[in-house]
């Protein structure tokens, strides 16, 4: 780990991306739930934590919530001779607001990370398609910035594949979240059924 | 899902469940009556402060709830 004092050199180099996502079968409702519980899911393994910091409603009846997740994953071989290690455990700072008047669900999220090189802002916006309220649209913008190294643009490319391929995982891992949540919802309702049904037929044998 | 404080996780997942079943049963469905969660919550919350505390996470802003804001470790 480097300390900070060794890399504030030159201005930071940034790479931005914009990305849209359509849900093209779940209302914003769905969505929204769904994103609340994102994690865990298959297609974000490196997530091994989500805490709840602060959680409020506003006087225009607006949810905060300020969560922190913790991630760890592995890094390129190359990283070892950048950074020092290959397995690296990040922290993210999200604080996201749901206006269930306005249907909007916004997250903004940055990365708090011990070697402050490399940093990841991030923003998620989850509305109601403005032509179909059966559709939900994400909108999603990621700013790079990395002190101190001059992004070529063989890296600068690989970071940007790196998020849509990042951006078509969350596609994956919300589809996967509303699958778990429909599934627990008939399974409960199961339940429920056979427990009415029991009593019944203890009635019907007493006869 | 777990805790960043090991000992938090149980904490986590009984204010969790609660949570989850306020907001989609009431909150996304307009419903303004209070949240039912705050005492979970704040058992929970003051789990997670210390935890982070104790790892050193640079938490940026962030104004803890609860009677424990004070303690030192």
């Amino acid at each position: 780990m480097f300390a900070n004092g060794c890399f504030h050199l030159e201005p930071p180099d940034r790479s931005l991306t914009n990305l849209t996502v359509v849900f093209n079968s779940h209302p914003w409702e769905t969505v929204t739930n769904a994103a609340m519980q994102k994690y865990p899911n298959p297609m974000n393994p490196g997530v091994f934590g989500v805490d709840v910091l602060d959680r409020s409603v506003d006087t225009q009846g607006r949810l905060h919530s300020t969560r922190l997740l913790s991630t760890e994953w592995g890094l390129p071989a190359m990283a070892k001779s950048i950074i020092g290690v290959t397995r690296t455990c990040t922290y993210v700072q999200e604080h996201s607001v749901v206006d269930p008047k306005e249907k909007t669900f916004e997250l903004k999220s940055t990365n708090i990370s011990f070697t402050n090189l490399v940093s990841v802002d991030e923003k998620l916006t989850y509305k109601p398609h403005p032509q179909d309220p059966e559709k939900t649209v994400l909108t999603q913008e990621a700013l790079i910035s990395v002190k101190g190294v001059s992004l070529s643009s063989y890296l600068e490319s690989l970071m940007a594949k790196t998020i849509s391929v990042n951006a078509s995982k969350g596609r994956e891992a919300m589809e996967w979240v509303i699958r778990r949540l429909n599934t627990e919802i008939e399974e409960l309702a199961a339940t429920a059924r056979s427990s009415i049904r029991v009593p019944m037929a203890a009635a019907v044998a007493d006869k | 899902m777990n805790s960043v404080g090991e000992a938090c996780t149980d904490l986590k997942r009984e204010y969790d469940q609660c949570f989850n079943r306020w907001f989609a049963e009431k909150f996304l469905k307009g419903d303004r009556s209070g949240d039912p969660c705050t005492e979970t919550f704040r058992k929970y919350q003051r789990c997670v402060q210390k935890a982070i505390k104790e790892k050193d996470i640079p938490i940026d802003g962030v104004e803890f709830m609860g009677p424990n804001k004070d303690n030192s470790t």
